[in-house]
């Protein structure tokens, strides 16, 4: 059990440094800057595995040596509590020479008066073996203190087992859905976000969500109330649908995959149209950069990047969005940044570029890398409207919807988890507060009547015994009389 | 009453108590030396005035705030040290019977109501939506229950160790007494033999400042087994509300980790006492070393590293 408390805290460790060191997938923008500015240092940690501390081949070692040595040791503690749970406590001599010892006289005959110690004992909820031919009891009581610590002991290894097992053969991943439309739970819509277990055998579910309505409520204050998004899902065939409202702290489940509010943004919807000719119309998903310092999300723009390939030269546009159309004319004004809770009067500010979107160099749809194009246009559409940008090419933003990001996520092990953490704590409890006791009584011929002998001791919890000894001993007094009168 | 109202009163019903514990803290150190009994009263007396003035304080908070005011550092301290205090008066006073360590108890909520408002103090405000979960009444209630017992049990050890050391000092020179018979041939192997008992005095308990070494480890113990389900109760609560809240009930979140490091280290404890041999003195360096990071899971890693927790902080 030693080695065991040694690989956890080992463990525990190493969990100190995953929570220093940055981590893959929670905070890789920090990896970067660090490889960047100490690129020594950062070579190092990640051959040593700390940029991915909980995921390196050292930590699933050590988690590994654990379940090994903790079933190592439970296994004979298992075997010793069966045996001394199937065998009757066993007969002992010299009595008087234990820790407790009383002697007792009662007025019957010896084998009448075993009988009723007996009865005492087994009143006491004690097991109670005998009397054998000498006129002896033994018993004892406790047990449960064993019982509840393997107990705990085993919720512990299944724990740790249902955690590795719910991990591997699980996923979790962010859905971006806009208003109005359907995401089908696979793994390319995930746009390489979704992060799946190790022994997880490819079989995404296929369920469907789709997001109706997405509401965010703030205070007067700005601080943050409420995230809704009101939704529909539906198994992988696309029945079964059922209508749920996602907000934080209150997920939405099917077959085993659940949908939590995870954040949101803005989606305006683009018609971009080229001599008449429709060349895109559609919801576009905008993104935030970081505020800086002591300014808060909500007062900065939204920003997104509309790609026109097919044109000749190549078209890109770069979009700024303003959610609240009275902030942006605020910041033009006065210089101060409003906060946007609300929709009102958007509007979106765009730059226009032509030239080379040099597709095959930039990966990403919502970076426009505008060296080699040349700006031939920039200026404002509201809501509603349509901007002419010369050349027969006109933008429109007939609507802004809202998009919900949701972290997807299935865990079959959590069912295994939750009752493993029910059985430690039920485990606990005797394995802390229960103390073992054993008890022994003889009698032998005093007189007309006999002498008892009682002796026994407490392996926990000694001075509590104390007094229940004296209890006993009461009782054998006391019972046997009755026993006299009837 | 409106909310500001109810927020001074808060802050007053906060001084009051402040300066009840510091006064009964003054009041108890001065019994522990001289044993005047009129001092012990004063302090118990005291002690019940600060614990009615911050139960007060805490119950306007909520008013103020219109939540159940667990929501922010600030808060727990206050109820952190309110509990301190509390369990000092019902296990030490009132079961243990034992009178002259309420200074220190009451020391160790000094200093946590003095840090709380000193750096941690903000308005009573609402909360953000992450943490409106009616699971965060109960986690944060364990957890703070919880470290109240651990962060008591701590205290005592500290005193056993002191006393401890005085005791074996003076018996030096004295042949150790044995312990009582017990026999242990028929017990099982793994039944450790008085596993929540007190080592064997090495000396006869002598009259002190404090109560005996046997009485101040047994005491300790007894409120760090009381603590630490319940410290696991709170683990487990934090990670079902986790699971509903950030769509994972483990993380490897600051707080998680270092709950889970003190949980491991206490778990060291108990297991070391039920190992001969381990008893007494060491167990009680584990038990120290569970207070350090108890200490660091509960401020350090809302303070001074960024996680999912940050939010509970100052700010």
């Amino acid at each position: 059990m030693r080695t065991a408390l040694v690989l956890l805290l080992i463990l525990a460790l190493a969990a100190v440094a995953g929570s220093l060191v940055p981590q893959v997938g929670v905070a890789d923008a920090r990896i970067a800057s660090m490889f960047r500015a100490h690129p020594l240092r950062a070579r190092i940690y990640d051959q040593i595995g700390l940029f991915d501390v909980y995921g390196s081949w050292w930590f699933t070692f050590v988690y590994a040596l654990l379940l090994v040595s903790l079933g190592a040791c439970l296994l004979p503690r298992t075997r010793g509590l069966v045996r001394s749970l199937r065998s009757r406590p066993v007969p002992a001599r010299e009595l008087d020479t234990m820790r407790h010892y009383a002697e007792v006289a009662v007025p019957e005959a010896p084998d009448r008066a075993i009988l009723g110690a007996r009865r005492v004992l087994r009143r006491r909820l004690f097991r109670v073996s005998g009397p054998n031919g000498l006129g002896s009891i033994a018993a004892d009581k406790g047990l449960a203190r064993e019982v509840g610590s393997l107990l705990f002991h085993w919720a512990f290894f299944v724990l740790l087992v249902g955690v590795v097992w719910g991990k591997g053969t699980g996923f979790t991943g962010q859905a971006v859905v806009v208003e109005g439309e359907t995401w089908v739970e696979a793994h390319a819509n995930y746009d390489g976000s979704v992060r799946e277990g190790r022994f997880f055998d490819e079989d995404h579910s296929g369920v469907q969500i789709h997001v109706e309505d997405f509401t965010a409520t703030y205070r007067p204050t700005g601080q943050p109330e409420d995230f809704v998004t009101s939704a529909t899902l539906a198994g992988s065939d696309g029945s079964a649908t059922r209508s749920v409202e996602i907000r934080v702290n209150h997920p939405a489940e099917i077959d085993g995959v659940k949908f939590f509010q995870f954040g949101y943004g803005w989606a305006p919807v683009i018609r971009v149209e080229k001599d008449g000719q429709v060349l895109l119309d559609g919801p576009v998903v905008c993104e935030q950069s970081a505020p800086p310092e002591g300014v808060s999300p909500l007062q900065i723009p939204w920003n997104c990047v509309v790609k026109l390939p097919t044109l000749d030269p190549q078209v890109g546009l770069r979009f700024e969005l303003w959610p609240d159309g009275r902030a942006l004319y605020a910041l033009l004004e006065t210089g101060k940044a409003m906060p946007m809770v609300t929709e009102f009067a958007p509007v979106m500010a765009y730059d226009a570029f032509e030239g080379d979107l040099r597709a095959d160099a930039v990966q990403s749809a919502s970076v426009l890398d505008t060296i080699g194009m040349r700006r031939f246009d920039t200026g404002v559409v509201g809501a509603g409207r349509t901007a002419d940008l010369g050349d027969g090419l006109t933008v429109s933003f007939p609507e802004l919807r809202q998009y919900s990001v949701l972290q997807v996520t299935r865990d079959r092990g959590l069912p295994i988890v939750l009752l493993a953490a029910i059985l430690i704590l039920l485990g606990l409890m005797p394995a802390l507060y229960g103390s073992r006791r054993k008890l022994w009584v003889t009698a032998e011929p005093d007189g007309a009547g006999s002498l008892l002998r009682v002796g026994g001791f407490a392996l926990q919890r000694r001075s509590r015994f104390e007094e229940e000894f004296t209890k006993v001993v009461r009782d054998l007094g006391r019972t046997s009389g009755e026993g006299m009168g009837t | 009453m409106s909310a500001e109202t109810w927020a001074r009163v808060s802050n007053d019903a906060f001084t009051v108590a402040f300066f009840a514990y510091l006064v009964a803290m003054l009041a108890s150190f001065h019994y522990l030396a001289f044993r005047k009994r009129s001092m012990w009263v004063v302090a118990i007396a005291l002690t019940l005035v600060g614990l009615t003035a911050q139960l007060l304080s805490i119950v306007a908070r909520g008013l103020a705030a219109g939540r159940f005011p667990l929501g922010n550092m600030y808060e727990y301290s206050v109820v952190l040290s309110f509990l301190v205090v509390l369990a000092y008066v019902v296990f030490v006073e009132g079961l243990g019977k034992v009178r002259t360590v309420g200074g220190f108890a009451l020391a160790f909520s000094v200093l946590t109501m003095a840090v709380a408002v000193l750096f941690l103090y903000v308005g009573p405000q609402p909360l953000v939506p992450a943490l409106n979960s009616y699971w965060r009444q109960i986690h944060v209630g364990s957890m703070i229950l919880s470290s109240s017992l651990l962060a008591l049990g701590c205290v005592v050890t500290i005193l056993y160790l002191a006393k401890e050391r005085r005791e074996r000092r003076a018996a030096e020179a004295l042949t150790p007494i044995m312990g009582g018979a017990v026999d242990l041939d028929d017990a099982p192997p793994h039944f450790e033999a008085g596993a929540d008992e007190p080592a064997e005095p090495v000396a006869s308990p002598r009259r002190g400042l404090l109560p005996a070494a046997v009485v101040l480890d047994r005491l300790a113990y007894r409120l760090i087994a009381f603590g630490f389900p319940i410290w696991t109760f709170g683990i487990i609560t934090g990670a079902i509300w986790a699971e509903s809240a950030w769509s994972r009930y483990w993380g490897w979140d600051p707080k998680e980790t270092w709950s889970f490091i003190t949980w491991v280290i206490f778990a060291g404890y108990l297991h070391a006492r039920a190992t001969s041999g381990w008893k007494g003195r060491r167990a009680a360096v584990i038990a120290l070393v569970g207070f350090g990071s108890l200490l660091i899971t509960y401020y350090a890693v809302n303070l001074w590293i960024v996680g999912l927790h940050s939010y509970a902080g100052v700010g």
